[in-house]
């Protein structure tokens, strides 16, 4: 494991990122990684909020581009992630708490499934049952964890 | 050029005293005239003065770093002046997003609940109050001749300077508190730029099937997140003012925050976008308010997320 940090580490791409001063290293990365996190966080409390009963006469059906938001935000946060993990990979590595917000994202991804097959059929439009109203306040508080333990990070390590 | 905060401070600070009466002055004309129009234009006033309010006290710590150490001027009075500016300001946002609830119950059905106005009222009131004894103090600390005999630093005049000092103090001995403030930061981040894809979206020819006066029922959900992070903001600012006071990014940022703000009373006021329907295109105007709305709090993100990189923040 250590070896593997080590070696992730010592690429040319994660000591540029690490050593640049440049505004557009590590600066624009981390910038690109709190859009990502706007985009699939906001879309996914967007989505959830209206699910638990927010803004009742909006239609469900209107918000399934928000599932292609929050793909989008996903995979440039997966990019742009493993480029900030491969610059710290040694120190960021050992810390639980990035262990923690990868199984809350995990779990964010499996709720996500369910919740998508609702507001992509053909009833999203009537009443929502509770048990889809179930998993999108789970997957609300869900999002918040990924966000605060993403944030701890810089903290605890 | 750098831009002079300390002049810019002496120029901002009229805005929340004298705008804050010119507003109580249309509101009350509103209701006495029962003009919904009036009434409509003075909550619109309410809500800018708030903003506007934000860099008047941020550019209050520029204008005391200028002045601190220049003889015959009391340090004790700017720390007074600090300390009730901050109270008013706190009342006076309260003030500008009930300003913005009763625009957005204007826009429903039902209109404006009856409480919203009396309420924008008592707060503009108290407000005005405490703003105007800000600024009294603040006066002082340039022209000490305006005080009246026997009134010095040391008397009642504003409430005890414990605020700020105290801020930071629990920022800084509460090992996470820092940290839970910049995560409750995020959150309110992801919520607001949630919420401000959604309204601009829909503008811009996204999500077609919904009328706008549905999309405008998640609005509010958008104003929390932008509590939540004036309130941690100001926590940061507040607790670590000289890591933002010199800071370009900080002054970028704010001045993104300033015309959002202006750009989401344009969408709050303007007829244009509330008449779309399901399946309406919405007019090219519209369209591009919305895209550069969407581009100004990416802007807002962008730099928050320089400070350290940019200026000198942790």
């Amino acid at each position: 494991m250590t070896s593997y940090l080590e070696w992730l580490q010592d690429l040319p791409v994660s000591m540029w990122i690490a050593g640049s001063e440049s505004l557009l290293s590590f600066p624009l990365i981390l910038f690109l990684h709190s859009i990502g996190m706007g985009l699939s966080a906001g879309a996914a409390f967007v989505i959830c909020l209206r699910l638990v009963g927010v803004a009742r006469p909006l239609p469900v059906s209107s918000l399934r581009v928000f599932f292609r938001i929050f793909w989008a935000g996903f995979f440039l946060n997966l990019v742009t992630g493993s480029l900030l993990f491969a610059a710290h990979a040694t120190t960021t590595g050992v810390i639980p708490m990035y262990y923690i917000k990868l199984a809350l994202i995990t779990a964010g991804m499996v709720l996500s499934v369910p919740i998508r097959r609702f507001v992509d059929g053909d009833t999203s439009d009537g009443v929502v049952p509770s048990q889809v109203k179930g998993l999108a306040a789970l997957s609300l508080l869900v999002w918040v964890g990924v966000i605060t333990t993403g944030r701890l990070i810089a903290y605890v390590g | 050029m750098t831009p002079n905060f300390v002049h810019m401070h002496l120029l901002l600070n009229h805005v929340p005293t004298v705008g804050t009466v010119v507003a109580l002055g249309v509101l009350l004309l509103g209701l006495a005239k029962r003009s919904e129009e009036l009434t409509r234009g003075a909550l619109a006033l309410f809500f800018a003065i708030a903003l506007v309010s934000l860099p008047t006290y941020m550019t209050g710590y520029s204008a005391q770093k200028a002045l601190k150490d220049r003889p015959g001027v009391s340090a004790e009075l700017m720390q007074r002046h600090q300390s009730a500016a901050l109270v008013a300001l706190t009342v006076m946002e309260a003030t500008g997003v009930l300003a913005w609830f009763g625009l957005w119950q204007g826009r429903k059905p039902t209109g404006v609940a009856r409480w919203n106005a009396p309420l924008v009222l008592l707060f503009a009131t108290v407000t005005l109050g405490l703003m105007a004894s800000a600024a009294n103090i603040g006066g002082a600390i340039t022209h000490p001749e305006i005080m009246a005999p026997g009134e010095g630093p040391g008397t009642a005049i504003a409430p005890q300077s414990f605020m700020t000092p105290n801020i930071g103090h629990f920022q800084f001995t509460h090992p996470f508190a820092w940290p839970m403030l910049e995560s409750l930061h995020f959150i309110g981040l992801c919520l607001l730029f949630g919420v401000v894809l959604v309204g601009n979206l829909r503008i811009l020819g996204f999500m077609k099937n919904a009328p706008f006066v549905d999309v405008h029922r998640l609005l509010p959900w958008g104003v929390w997140g932008f509590v939540i992070n004036a309130v941690t903001g100001m926590m940061f600012f507040t607790g670590a003012a000289g890591q933002y006071i010199e800071n370009p990014a900080f002054h970028l940022k704010v001045l993104c925050i300033l015309l959002a703000g202006a750009n989401v009373l344009y969408l709050t006021l303007f007829d244009e976008v509330w008449a779309l329907g399901p399946g309406d295109n919405a007019p090219t105007s519209a369209k591009l308010v919305a895209a550069s709305q969407v581009f100004l709090w990416v802007g807002v993100i962008y730099f928050g997320r320089m400070l350290p990189y940019i200026g000198n923040a942790f």
